[in-house]
């Protein structure tokens, strides 16, 4: 009951200089807008990122997918030969995998390497044989992502094109076509070992020229289909089963999924079941660059949000010193008159919530709707559009540290209040 | 004799200041207040009358001597045990008001018993109560600003009031007012204290209250002398 009187009497101070408190107020909404934009930019961030890592991808993998099966040996061991610990019989396991709900669909992969030539001139290339069909999809999945919003989709013509020029088409990084100066339509040399050790070699035709995520990438990026890499190698194996699913955030479910109910012969757990995020260490090192950027912002600006609050407290004492002081000599201690102002702090800090998600909403809304393109990170070779994402998990606690901000710089007056002479605060005028 | 004894002064005294600088505003000060008695303390401007007020308020500490309230040697007290003290056994007036602005009077009048952990419909009861014998009740909601000096100093009255103290601390209270309101003022404290044990101790130099009390200390240059 007294807490409920000293509260409305702290709502009827903060009233009584309301200039004042509303400066206060937006010092400190701007600081909760401020982080609660920089969350919501992280938040999209790392959506982007995630999407972009399973759908495109940042190396010569391509896009990692959601989750990747291997043969459990190939990732201990080198192999002697190429394809020693491919996947056999992939189409069956395949149809198990696919048959998971969460599952939308799977696609083989082959990596492969070896050197391409236009009869002048060789380069080494890392290859990736793929169903184009199925690659498509896996950017049509991206195409899909409502959140991104983007309205410049992503293309998947490459693959079409792949698709159309038959089994011994290929798809070429930027780079690496003009290292050998050729464009769509060029015939080509691949040469590679194959799984009995041989060498071999296969005339492909250039279907289309592609540009990977980044640019060191494309000097020796090579898309190839299934069939050609099989039979450049000499192999029905494949490297690694991807899985792409309808929602990432099954990913941990479903690869427990997978790895409960596909097995090799007799049991025996043959394959590793890898998620995207650990086909990814970048995404952690960007997470962390990320997380230390916010927490330095973050303690500026609690900093900032403290010290205004504080000044303004400290300004409210000494202009109350007499009030302060009557009540001291009726008897109030001087932890009652400071709850007076821990409750204006906490006031403070619930309004500038308020005008801070206000801030946030209007500020995100303007920028999502701007088009506003952001420059190509360092390393990645497209620029991207801007968005602000609701954050809404980091909200509550965004709040919570402004709050608290506050609140504490109203309990802070205990020591100026502890201070205060009575008797001189009654002389005062 | 002794627990007739509201609040005593024992060989007090008071300085401002140290050293060469040094100044004496109470210098070894007797006194003693019985229970129910009204006193006037007067005495020239600069002569000591708040200093003496405070010290028998418990909201300055002497430099010398005891301070006695109720029978309770006050010296070795800590500030929180002054504190509550002060709640359950003095009230103050003040010479202008010291009412909170930003409450009405019925909340000026509330606050002493706020913090005593009171039901609250006593609360209640005895604030209406308070405000009906100082004549306010009708201006219960009123703010400070909203009310007249002689009405300002009714409600610091009942607020002083309130939680039943037996003694009423009165520094100048009816300097600020005109001469017919601070008689009329005065009348009320003294019969708000006629037919109860409350003692009631006035510093002023105001015609208007010696004429009220027949008690009489005067006080110069930190010395007492009582009629
Ligand atoms: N905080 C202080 N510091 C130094 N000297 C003080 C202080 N307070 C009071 N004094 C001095 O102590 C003496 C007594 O002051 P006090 O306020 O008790 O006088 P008073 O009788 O109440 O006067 P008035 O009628 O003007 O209110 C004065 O000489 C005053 O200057
Ligand atoms: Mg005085």
């Amino acid at each position: 009951m007294n807490i409920i009187k000293i509260a409305t009497i702290s709502l009827r101070n903060l009233l009584r200089n309301s200039r004042r408190t509303l400066i206060t107020v937006l010092v400190s909404a701007a600081g909760f807008a401020a982080l609660a934009i920089l969350a919501g930019y992280m938040d999209f961030s790392f959506y982007g990122l995630r999407e972009l890592t399973v759908c495109k991808g940042f190396t010569a993998g391509g896009g990692t997918g959601h989750i990747q099966v291997f043969h459990s040996e190939s990732l201990k061991k080198e192999e002697l030969f190429p394809m020693q610990y491919g996947v056999e019989d992939n189409e069956k396991i395949r149809a198990d995998i696919e048959s998971i709900d969460e599952v939308s669909f799977t696609m083989p992969r082959i990596e492969f390497n070896g050197l391409i030539s236009n009869g002048d001139k060789s380069i080494s290339f890392l290859g990736l044989g793929v169903d184009p069909e199925k690659e498509a999809e896996l950017i049509q999945y991206w195409n899909s992502l409502e959140k991104m919003g983007g309205k410049k989709k992503m293309s998947d013509t490459a693959y079409r094109k792949l698709e159309k020029t038959g089994s011994f088409g290929v798809l070429l990084g930027q780079q690496m076509a003009k290292a050998l100066n050729a464009e769509a339509g060029s015939n080509l040399m691949l040469m590679s070992t194959t799984v009995d050790g041989a060498v071999n070699v296969v005339d492909v035709t250039v279907a289309g020229v592609i540009r990977g995520a980044m640019k060191s990438i494309d000097r020796h990026y090579l898309v190839a289909p299934l069939e050609t890499a099989m039979s450049l190698l000499q192999t029905d194996k494949v490297s690694k089963i991807v899985v792409v699913l309808k929602r990432t955030e099954d990913t941990a479910v479903v690869s427990r999924l997978i790895e409960e109910n596909i097995h090799g012969q007799d049991d025996q757990p043959m394959f590793s079941v890898i998620p995207w995020e650990e086909l990814a260490a970048y995404y952690y090192s960007v997470r962390d660059v990320y997380n230390i950027i916010f927490s330095f912002t973050g303690i500026i600006v609690v900093a900032i949000v403290f010290l205004s609050c504080t000044n303004t407290m400290l300004m409210a004492t000494m202009e109350r010193v007499k009030e302060i002081g009557t009540l001291k000599a009726i008897g109030v201690s001087n932890a009652w008159v400071s709850l007076m102002f821990l409750f204006e702090g906490f006031f403070i800090g619930l309004l500038s919530v308020a005008g801070g998600l206000v801030f946030k909403y209007v500020f995100s809304v303007v920028i999502n709707n701007s088009g506003f393109k952001m420059p190509p990170p360092p390393g990645m070779s497209s620029s991207y559009l801007l968005k602000i994402f609701s954050a809404v998990e980091f909200l509550p606690w965004i709040a919570l540290l402004i709050v608290f901000s506050t609140t504490l710089s109203g309990l802070l007056t205990l020591l100026k209040i502890r201070k205060i002479s009575i008797v001189d605060s009654l002389t005062h005028v | 004799m002794k627990n007739n004894i509201i609040a005593e002064l024992v060989e007090v005294s008071k300085y401002y200041g140290t050293g060469t600088g040094r100044m004496v505003a109470l210098d070894c000060v007797d006194l003693s207040l019985a229970k129910g008695e009204a006193v006037v303390l007067v005495g020239p401007s600069g002569s000591g009358k708040s200093t003496l007020l405070h010290l028998l308020g418990c909201i300055d500490k002497q430099d010398k001597g005891r301070v006695i309230i109720d029978g309770v040697d006050t010296s070795a007290k800590s500030l929180e045990e002054l504190a509550s003290l002060r709640l359950d056994k003095i009230g103050f007036v003040f010479q202008s008001f010291n009412l909170i602005p930003v409450l009405t009077a019925y909340e000026n009048v509330e606050i002493p018993l706020l913090f005593k952990g009171l039901g609250n419909s006593f609360v209640k009861d005895r604030v209406n109560e308070v405000l009906d014998s100082v004549g306010l009740y009708d201006r219960k909601h009123h703010y400070p600003r909203q009310m007249s000096g002689g009405q300002q100093q009714r409600v610091a009255i009942a607020r002083a009031i309130v939680g039943n103290p037996s003694l009423i601390l009165a520094d100048e209270p009816t300097a600020n007012l005109d001469s017919r309101t601070g008689g009329d003022i005065l009348d009320l404290l003294l019969h708000l204290n006629k037919n109860e044990e409350r003692s009631v101790f006035v510093a002023s130099h105001d015609s208007v209250v010696l004429e009220r009390i027949k008690k009489v200390v005067r006080i110069l240059d930190g010395k007492i002398s009582i009629d």
